[in-house]
């Protein structure tokens, strides 16, 4: 071995010395510093844990669909709204009858609201909707909402996406569509978007004036309206069909789908048949369709820390619906099984679910999630808190 | 109101070997973690049909069954090693330089490293055979001190280490140097120093060469399910041996009496009383923000500030819509440099626009580990110092990570040939910012504290004693004394476990 010239090195005397040498450093060094974080502090402005509003305007669009404009609770210790990317979501949480709901909602502005202190939020009637009705009929200026922060990817993506976007709506499938625009428009996002927006009648197209307004000043936003049930020759016939594609997508498009689960299903089948590749097809929040055979209603024990809580479940309502209207305050937020956030353990029962997203070491030690998980019998559900 | 034995902030790795062995040992342990998962960064999420890796790229010291390395002897000796899959990765790595425009590639096994050296040099063979003798006594020495911790016998280390006391406080560069080693040679066999986010002329040779020994010389693996499979098969395991883990429960301040941490209380003021703390919370957070100031001596707030940041994680997750062979990518690990100056490239790495990055395709160990077709590449390089933070803003940071990202996916297809942005069907980006919010890293230092000089992991394990400052509080995890890496935080969980049984024992004697 070559190494006789490690003699040169520093050797036993430093060795000895190391843990001296250090100490001698530390010694010299000041304790007054600026334990201040940079990426921490904007990790905090970006991810807030909560963030608390109140309603400042209602807009109604029309008896079934109203615009929320909400504005920091300085009160209630948000000063700042969180900036968000065009897309995105917060999750808002009402209490109702005993029940705590939470609902995801699609913030339907451009993310350039949200520095001036205000994000924009739509709510379409439902039927029998707890949430949305209570949204629609109760719901005053000057109430307060605890919200996420802004969650989600239906976003694009200028590294995977094509720089045209072809979207295809109906109904409040259009809100995050209304984002993009609007974030075009300011600048924010670079790509051309032609928005297909499909409705049953003129009445339903309860954005068209803002964004006629936005294709009348930004020649990257094109928007197509499509009605379904009512004749008139300004505007497209009809449903979303292949013709249609055909006729307004660019050479190479990504495709944005957002709209209701029967929506979801045809234009599905509509990309299939052109052969669109996976990659460019994105999709919103959206709910698979499941068969549940029985209505039975099961017994629900939910163990939290010490404590634990049962109730009843039927077999047509998820764990999550069941601790809802309870009043059970369980981590949740897309309802759709895709942000994960609900992750609970299944202690014992049997339940169906429509999940494809849960981790594959989750499955073997029987994590659910919740939001789209249905009992099959009586279940023992732990939370994670 | 319950007493813990031990309270632990945070379920990273670390936290939850030392739990796991402190709930089979009879303890009452509780972990409080802010996340809804164990494991800290050693996790997965999901994109479309992907579960990605949010940061574990290789696992050493796992061996094989018939070789088992010592992690994997941990693994056995908690009783987990049976409910993970180990896949081994195939091949070492290969480098690309980028302002030489050379490629260089290594298999495992040292006699296959020092044969390709000498191809690559000629007349490297001899020094390179040194290294690798010395890298073998500094392992086992440094096995040896982490071992006997406080108990260690300098005579010990002088009649079985005398190399190793030769080198103990030297860089990697000058060990090469008096071994002289071809430079070439040393510029190939340091494009590892990323490993560190420390460079060569300041980070110890001792934990270079020991670390780079083990990745040579033994197989590195990768577990089928992620580490989330790890890191929930230790959760699961402390769960069944009567532990409590409790999520979504930020840690927010250590209570303190008489100037010992007694407890800790959460965001929602719920309080929680323990024998001792184990911080995963790196020291210089707790100390500023967790502790009120009155309680933190002096000395506490001049080691916090007498250290620097280490490398500030920037990582790229793409699932591909093709078969990982069929567009050219046949090596699992790619390390792509702009140089091979490690003095020169970690200033560069300060600026946003460098493109040093390490690329795993994850399909080349893991065959199955997504639907057919398709492939998932992990892109991992870091920031050396504030440059990302100095520019990041809330208004510009969606649209700088993604400009980062670009640059480095094109850098890989420019080094490489091999074009894959046309087939991404699936990207996430974590930046520092990400690694702040989820793990609490200071400014996203997830290598936790810079591994340099006298911060270098020696000095490190021989004060450690000495540099606990408020009693019953104990830090772990990658800030902690044995650095970053996966292997490396679930071997300090397991010792800091047998200190904290052994110091009750002592405790027990002195009763």
């Amino acid at each position: 071995m070559s190494n006789k010239n490690l003699n040169h090195l520093h050797g036993e005397k430093e060795f000895l010395n190391l843990s001296r040498d250090r100490e001698k450093i530390i010694k010299k060094t000041s304790p007054k510093a600026n334990f201040e974080y940079t990426a921490n502090q904007l990790a905090k402005k970006l991810h807030p844990k909560e963030q608390f509003v109140k309603v400042a305007q209602i807009i109604s669009l029309n008896d079934h669909v109203k615009t929320f404009v909400l504005q920091p609770d300085e009160s209630a210790g948000t000063l700042k709204l969180a900036y968000f990317k065009p897309g995105q979501y917060i999750s808002i949480c009402v209490e109702i009858d005993g029940g705590i709901y939470s609902r995801p909602m699609t913030l339907c502005c451009s993310p350039k609201c949200a520095l001036k202190g205000e994000y924009r939020i739509t709510v379409y009637r439902v039927e029998n909707g707890i949430v949305s009705n209570f949204f629609l009929d109760e719901v005053k200026e000057g109430f307060h909402f605890k919200i996420s922060a802004p969650l989600g990817d239906f976003c694009y993506s200028s590294i995977r996406d094509h720089k045209n976007v072809l979207a295809l709506a109906n109904g409040y499938g259009i809100l995050p569509f209304i984002s993009m625009a609007e974030a075009i428009f300011d600048d924010l996002l670079d790509c051309h978007l032609t928005i297909l927006y499909e409705a049953k009648t003129k009445e339903d197209l309860v954005f068209k004036e803002k964004l006629d307004d936005i294709t009348c000043k930004s020649k990257n936003v094109t928007v197509v309206y499509v009605l379904s049930e009512e004749d008139d020759n300004e505007y497209e016939s009809g449903v979303i069909d292949k013709k249609l594609i055909l006729q307004f997508k660019g050479e190479e498009n990504s495709y944005f789908v957002s709209g209701s689960t029967s929506f979801y299903a045809r234009i599905n089948d509509l990309l299939k048949e052109l052969d669109i590749a996976k990659k460019f097809v994105r999709h919103d929040l959206f709910r698979g369709e499941i068969e549940l055979k029985n209505d039975e209603e099961f017994s629900l024990t939910v163990l939290c820390g010490e404590d634990k809580c049962t109730m009843k479940c039927r077999g047509s309502e998820t764990l999550l619906q069941a601790m809802e209207k309870n009043g059970i305050a369980a981590p949740n937020h897309c309802h759709v099984g895709v942000c994960g956030f609900c992750r609970s353990k299944l202690i014992s029962g049997k339940v169906k679910t429509i999940d494809e997203n849960i981790r594959m070491a989750d499955k073997v030690y029987n994590y659910v999630h919740p939001c789209v998980t249905y009992p099959e019998s009586d279940i023992i559900l732990q939370l994670p808190n | 109101m319950a007493k813990y034995d031990a309270i632990f902030i945070g379920a990273g790795n670390s936290n939850l070997t030392c739990a796991l062995r402190l709930v089979k040992s009879g303890k009452k342990v509780l972990i409080l973690e802010k996340n809804n998962v164990p494991g800290g960064v050693a996790t997965s999420f999901i994109r479309g049909r992907f579960e990605f890796d949010a940061s574990l790229q290789e696992l050493m010291e796992v061996g094989t069954e018939e070789n088992p390395g010592v992690l994997y002897k941990l693994f056995q000796d908690l009783k987990i090693a049976d409910q993970i899959r180990f896949f081994h990765v195939p091949t070492c790595y290969h480098i690309y330089v980028k302002n030489t425009d050379q490629e260089y590639v290594f298999p495992f096994g040292i006699r296959n490293f020092i044969d390709k050296m000498e191809e690559y040099v000629p007349k490297s063979r001899e020094s390179v055979e040194t290294f690798f003798h010395l890298a073998l006594e500094c392992r086992n020495a440094l096995k040896y001190i982490e071992k006997k911790q406080a108990n260690i016998r300098y005579e010990v280390l002088l009649n079985d280490y005398p190399q190793f006391i030769k080198i103990a406080n030297s860089s990697v560069e000058e060990v090469l140097n008096a071994i002289e080693m071809p430079k070439k040679a040393q510029e190939i066999l340091t494009a590892f120093w990323m490993y560190f986010a420390s460079p060569i002329h300041t980070l110890s040779f001792v934990h270079f060469a020991s670390v780079f020994y083990e990745y040579i010389a033994t197989e590195i693996v990768i577990p089928k399910k992620r580490s989330h499979e790890i890191s929930l098969t230790l959760a699961e395991e402390i769960l069944k041996n009567g532990g409590r883990i409790q999520y979504l429960s930020p840690v927010q301040s250590i209570l303190m009496e008489n100037g010992q941490a007694i407890g800790v209380q959460l965001e929602n003021e719920e309080k929680f009383y323990g024998n001792i703390i184990v911080s995963g919370v790196a020291p210089s957070l707790v100390y500023s923000q967790m502790i009120p100031k009155e309680y933190v001596p002096q000395k506490a707030l001049q080691l916090i500030n007498s250290r620097i940041l280490g490398g500030r994680g920037f990582s790229i997750y793409l699932g591909l819509n093709q078969n990982a062979n069929e567009i050219g990518l046949a090596d699992y690990q790619y390390i792509i440099m702009d140089s091979l100056d490690s003095k020169r490239e970690y200033e560069n790495m300060n600026q946003i626009t460098h493109s040093n990055i390490r690329v795993t395709v994850l399909n080349n160990a893991n065959p199955s580990c997504s639907p057919k077709g398709t492939c998932i590449l992990q892109f991992t390089s870091f920031f050396s110092g504030d440059g990302f933070d100095k520019i990041v803003t809330e208004e510009n940071y969606f649209q700088l990570k993604e400009q980062i990202a670009k640059r480095m996916i094109e850098s890989f297809e420019n080094a490489t040939d091999i074009l894959i942005m046309p087939y991404i069907e699936e990207i996430e980006i974590a930046t520092p910012v990400t690694f702040a919010r989820y793990g609490n890293y200071l400014d996203g230092s997830i290598f936790g504290y810079k591994v340099t000089g006298l911060d270098n992991i020696l000095p490190r394990l021989f004060n450690e004693a000495n540099e606990i400052y408020i009693e019953h509080l104990q830090f772990s995890g990658s800030y902690g004394p044995n650095a970053c890496g996966y292997a490396a935080t679930y071997l300090a969980g397991d010792q800091l476990a047998n200190r904290i049984l052994s110091l009750e024992e002592g405790g027990k004697e002195h009763e």
